[in-house]
């Protein structure tokens, strides 16, 4: 089936009426997830902009047409790890799926996380990087781009924006030996939907998608822009598309990648950055890319 | 045919579980309770029991993968002790919340600072008020009775409540006895098989398992709570009478009456000291001081009436608590048995004791001077500050 005709034929399993911002990254990969995972999913979200949205429900109403649960905000993965094993345990084939912000991921959630990658549990594990606690306010994360204005991060006179760079999940994960690692970002569908896909037929180890989820409430664009945000994200190399399987990595190259100031620019979070700063941003992506490209070797497109 | 062994209560409580064979183990290895981890681990490796065991990578994940096993409908198990059951208190509240049967041993040992790893209750105390069950055992083979029997109450469609059996560490998890292992057939006709209704995540009937709730409804859940839990009630006691039925032994269910039917004077334990109290008692009773003795095994649900049936009438009681209450001055259990004493209408003078704190020793001779304490307080007609029984 090709991606159009999954996107278009298969039900979207994400109840009417839930409540995310007007152009919400987040609610994209959800709706775009559930449609590629199908209905023999059990899935966990820690509270979070989507757990914030209703996608659990309210009162006796269901957010999903499909099993779902709000975990804690830090055992995501250990929770889906013991329903992953029950359901091992009575020979029945379910995927196990946690569709998680970056602070259940990257923060709080990530000693859980950490424990069943190297345990190895079958389970499909879903980050959306929205770069911050977005539903509480936008508080800085571990995942923030350092220089980013946050509600905690705020910009001042001796101090202007997060101090630190952001905390590299998809690699940390890759060099847990996952069985299946990979970024995807909603510009860009068939990859998204290729790489879900390659994710629901590993059938031993843990599989980690690190999405990026652009915020138009949080980053402080125009709710139209989330997908020309995330796009740059990927033309600037800041969020570049790759996959880690077999202790590969694979890395889809970019044609003249533009300079990071073209994403940094269409979020007013990073609207106070002077030049320097920018450098210091550009400088840092390169390195991270140039790490990407050592590391992937021939498997370069 | 019921086999005896020589073995410590964490051996006690391991074969336990692998009777009733649990769907799903977790749990991280922590003093006192190690060795369950790992006799558990041997049993399923060397494919004794058909349990699927998850070494997890802390107490916190052990309760949420239990947590998950739990709400897909299996049944579970887990131990843990101190700073583990700590650890563990978010997803440990959560299980409860969500009503579901956990069982959960707990190898007490004492709380820090200072830095200790010896046995008491302090940790599964502090904890009382998370919505589990709690029963506290005395010996290696009311241990292996106990964690049986837990499944069962767990388990009751009027209850679903998850369970601690909370035996005292070193005293009772590193101490051998003598212990009679039932027959797995007998153990298998005891336990019903679990099959969840109220609460499952299973994608042929799709269920939004704990949406934000309002509220009203929030109330709804813990009045029903409160009531599953005075429904454990009648259940621990109903349980224990079947049990006695297959394999001859009754621990009283709620709590054991020692001697109090035609006492003067009532002496209130839990765990493990209970064995020297009851030397105590019956020394002090050939001296002629009509005393009495009372176990308490349930303190949640807490067996009010049972304590108001036995020590209402009586001149004075004391209670001697491995623990303390910050703020009270006292241990937590004489607090316990005092605020059950306020609805039977009759005032009596009665002594805190605290003692055996990080594992220190409370000797026959300790209890017999609380004995003679308690005796005093009647004739003084007073109550006095806690009395700390040091060595």
């Amino acid at each position: 089936m090709k991606y159009r005709d999954i996107l278009m034929e298969q039900e979207d399993l994400v109840s009417p009426g839930i409540s995310a911002c007007q152009g919400c990254g987040a609610e994209l990969c959800l709706r775009t997830a559930l449609r590629v995972l199908g209905k023999n999913t059990v899935v966990a979200i820690p509270p979070g902009c989507l757990a914030g949205a209703g996608v659990v429900g309210w009162n006796y109403d269901n957010g999903l047409k499909i099993p779902v649960h709000i975990t804690l905000l830090d055992n995501t993965a250990s929770f889906l790890a013991g329903v992953k094993e029950l359901y091992d345990y009575l020979d029945e084939d379910v995927q196990v799926v946690a569709i998680a912000g970056d602070g259940a991921t990257a923060d709080c959630g990530f000693q859980s996380l950490s424990g069943a990658a190297e345990r190895g549990h079958n389970i499909i594990y879903i980050c959306y990087d929205n770069e911050g606690y977005m539903n509480t306010g936008f508080q800085r994360s571990g995942t923030t781009t350092k220089g980013s204005h946050t509600s905690t991060t705020p910009v001042g006179s001796l101090i202007k924006g997060k101090a630190q760079h952001k905390k590299d999940m998809p690699m940390i994960m890759a060099m847990h030996n996952a069985a299946y690692v990979a970024t995807l970002n909603p510009a860009y569908m068939k990859d998204f939907v290729s790489k879900l896909k390659k994710a629901m037929s590993v059938k031993e180890g843990l599989s980690y998608l690190h999405v990026c989820s652009p915020c138009p409430t949080g980053w402080r664009f125009n709710s139209d822009l989330s997908i020309e945000v995330a796009r740059k994200a990927v033309k600037t190399n800041f969020f570049p598309l790759y996959e880690y399987e077999n202790n590969s990595f694979k890395l889809k190259k970019v044609a003249n990648p533009e300079p990071v100031s073209n994403f940094l620019k269409l979020s007013k979070k990073f609207k106070h950055l002077d030049e320097k700063d920018i450098e210091e941003i550009q400088a840092h992506v390169d390195e991270k890319y140039n790490n990407l490209v050592n590391l992937a070797g021939e498997n370069i497109n | 045919m019921p086999k005896t062994d020589v073995i410590n209560g964490n051996k006690a409580a391991a074969v336990a579980v692998s009777l009733v064979e649990p769907d799903v183990i977790a749990a991280y290895p922590i003093t006192p309770q190690s060795s369950i981890v790992e006799y558990l681990t041997q049993f399923v490796i060397n494919n004794d029991i058909d349990s699927y065991m998850s070494e997890v990578e802390s107490e916190h994940s052990a309760m949420s993968v239990l947590t998950g096993a739990s709400l897909s409908g299996g049944r579970t198990f887990t131990a843990t002790a101190s700073q583990g059951l700590s650890l563990m208190y978010e997803p440990y509240f959560r299980a409860s919340t969500l009503r579901l049967p956990v069982v959960m041993a707990v190898t007490n040992r004492e709380m820090i600072s200072p830095q200790t790893v010896w046995g008491g209750p302090q940790d599964s105390l502090s904890v009382r008020d998370a919505g589990w069950l709690q029963i506290y055992v005395e010996d290696n083979q009311e241990i292996l009775d106990t964690i049986i029997q837990a499944y069962r109450i767990a388990e009751d469609k009027k209850v679903l409540l998850p369970i601690n059996v909370c035996f005292d560490g070193f005293y009772l998890t590193h101490m051998t006895e003598k212990v009679e292992i039932p027959d797995k057939q007998d153990i298998d006709r005891f336990l019903p098989e679990y099959n969840p209704e109220h609460i499952i995540l299973d994608s042929e009937k799709p269920m939004a398992v704990d949406p934000l709730t309002s509220g009203y409804l929030l109330m709804e859940y813990r009045e029903k709570h409160l009531k599953a839990q005075q429904e454990a009630l009648k259940l621990i006691e109903e349980v224990d009478s079947l049990y006695e039925g297959i394999t001859g032994r009754s621990y009283g269910g709620l709590v054991e009456n020692y001697k109090c039917d035609d006492a003067d004077y009532v002496i209130v334990t839990m765990g493990s000291m209970t064995g020297a109290c009851r030397e105590a008692v019956d020394h002090k009773r050939n001296e002629g001081l009509k005393v009495g003795l009372l176990k308490i095994r349930a303190l949640r649900p807490f067996p009010k009436q049972k304590v108001m049936e036995i020590i209402s009438g009586k001149k004075a009681f004391g209670v001697v608590d491995r623990n303390v209450s910050f703020g009270w001055d006292t241990g937590i259990i004489y607090q316990e048995v005092k605020s059950a004493l306020y609805d039977s209408k009759c005032y009596m003078p009665s002594v805190p004791f605290i003692g055996g704190l990080g594992g220190e020793d409370i000797t026959i001779e300790h209890f017999e001077d609380a004995i003679v304490k308690i005796h005093e307080a009647y004739q003084n007609e007073n109550n006095p500050q806690t009395v700390w029984l040091k060595n």
